[in-house]
């Protein structure tokens, strides 16, 4: 029953992203991203026995742990890469703000000078 | 007196004839100042003639208005991006006007314009390539206990690490005005060891400072600014630290 509700709720990500995407509230770019970890735990739901089996390879006794740890990695991961994005988009909003505070002034110094 | 003769003779004629005749400019970074403005330009005006960029960071009271009746030029920035976000953009104007030379200066009138030539003697002389205004006896003891905690962690080797109180000359411009410094908070640690990790010599000038005439520090006015503030910039100093260059002694400067 678990494996099932894990199965739908990969199931419901994937069609849910592909309708922002298709509303225009999510970029596409970003949409790849959260399919694949929709396929993911679809993955997990429908074909538990997958993990078991790369849990058994590795060592681990309890095959849900293999599949909470590369959760949390991912999600740190995913943070963690928005943390970058962010400090790109900070980077370039204050080399605007700069930029348009120079050719305000330039204009400014323009416009006297046509008055004169 | 002499070299600020050389850096007013300079920009007069540097229109005309720039590649021979470098030009200087005095950047302004300033928040809320209406009420000291006015007479800091006034006394900068007294001393030296060169262009007063004023970088208005946001103020909400009438700090753009008294600056250009003062008779600076006026860089409005829309939000604030805080004291270096204003400086850089003081920069990267200099970088588009082909300026040579920025003298930066608080907008409080901490700063004696009377210091200007003592500062800008090094830079002009060739000995630095960046000078910084330093007076170790100003501030309160957090702000002494902070100096000693960042020049531990960044391993820079320079007296008076916070002054803004500087002078740069066109290499230290160019760097300062890149991509790579709009990433920096502050104009301290970050700033510093991006200069001397390009191989770009820094030296301390011992100058007076004044009491500021408006107005308090952005940053050493409540405790939670000043953990936030060590925590970034030690964090900083720590990642970006490398073997500290040996101290440039001010006795070295001649003239």
């Amino acid at each position: 029953m678990v494996s099932l509700v894990t199965g739908a709720i990969g199931l419901s990500v994937a069609l849910l992203i592909i309708l922002l995407v298709r509303k225009d509230r999510l970029h596409v770019n970003h949409g790849m991203r959260w399919v694949l970890i929709a396929a993911g735990f679809a993955i997990l739901g429908f074909s538990p026995e997958f993990f078991d089996q790369i849990a058994a390879k590795l060592g681990l006794a309890y095959p849900p742990v293999l599949a909470l740890t590369l959760g949390i990695a991912v999600l740190v991961i995913k943070i963690l890469l928005m943390d970058i994005e962010r400090s790109h988009i900070e980077l370039r909003n204050q080399r605007l703000i700069q930029r348009v505070a120079m050719l305000e002034a330039d204009m400014k110094k323009l416009r006297a000078k046509d008055a004169e | 007196m002499a070299v600020i003769e050389y850096f007013r003779a300079m920009t007069a004629t540097s229109n005309n004839d720039r590649e021979s005749h470098p030009s200087a400019v005095v950047l302004m970074p300033a928040f809320n100042e209406a009420g000291a403005i006015g007479q800091v330009i006034a006394d900068i005006q007294a001393f030296i003639d060169l262009p007063i960029i004023v970088i208005d960071d946001a103020s909400t009271d009438d700090t753009i208005g008294e600056a250009r009746r003062a008779g600076a030029t006026v860089l409005p920035l829309c939000t604030q991006l805080g004291a270096w976000g204003a400086t850089q953009t003081g920069l990267r104007y200099a970088v588009r006007h082909g300026f040579d030379v920025a003298i930066t200066m608080d907008a409080d009138g901490q700063h004696d314009a009377r210091s200007l030539d003592k500062l800008i003697r090094p830079v002009a002389q060739g000995l630095c390539d960046v000078s910084i205004g330093a007076c170790t006896r100003r501030g309160s003891a957090l702000r002494h206990v902070a100096w000693v905690l960042m020049k531990r962690t960044s391993g820079l080797a320079l007296e008076d690490i916070t002054s803004g109180f500087r002078v740069y000359n066109r290499q230290a411009i160019r760097q300062l005005a890149s991509w790579r410094a709009s990433l920096l908070d502050y104009q301290d640690v970050g700033v510093l060891l991006l200069l001397q990790a390009q191989g770009l010599r820094i030296m301390d000038v011992k100058v007076a400072m004044q009491a500021r005439q408006n107005g308090k520090s952005r940053i050493f006015h409540s405790w939670l600014t000043v953990f936030y503030y060590m925590y970034h910039t030690l964090l900083l100093g720590l990642s970006k630290r490398k073997r500290a260059r040996k101290y440039m002694n001010p006795s070295e400067i001649t003239g």
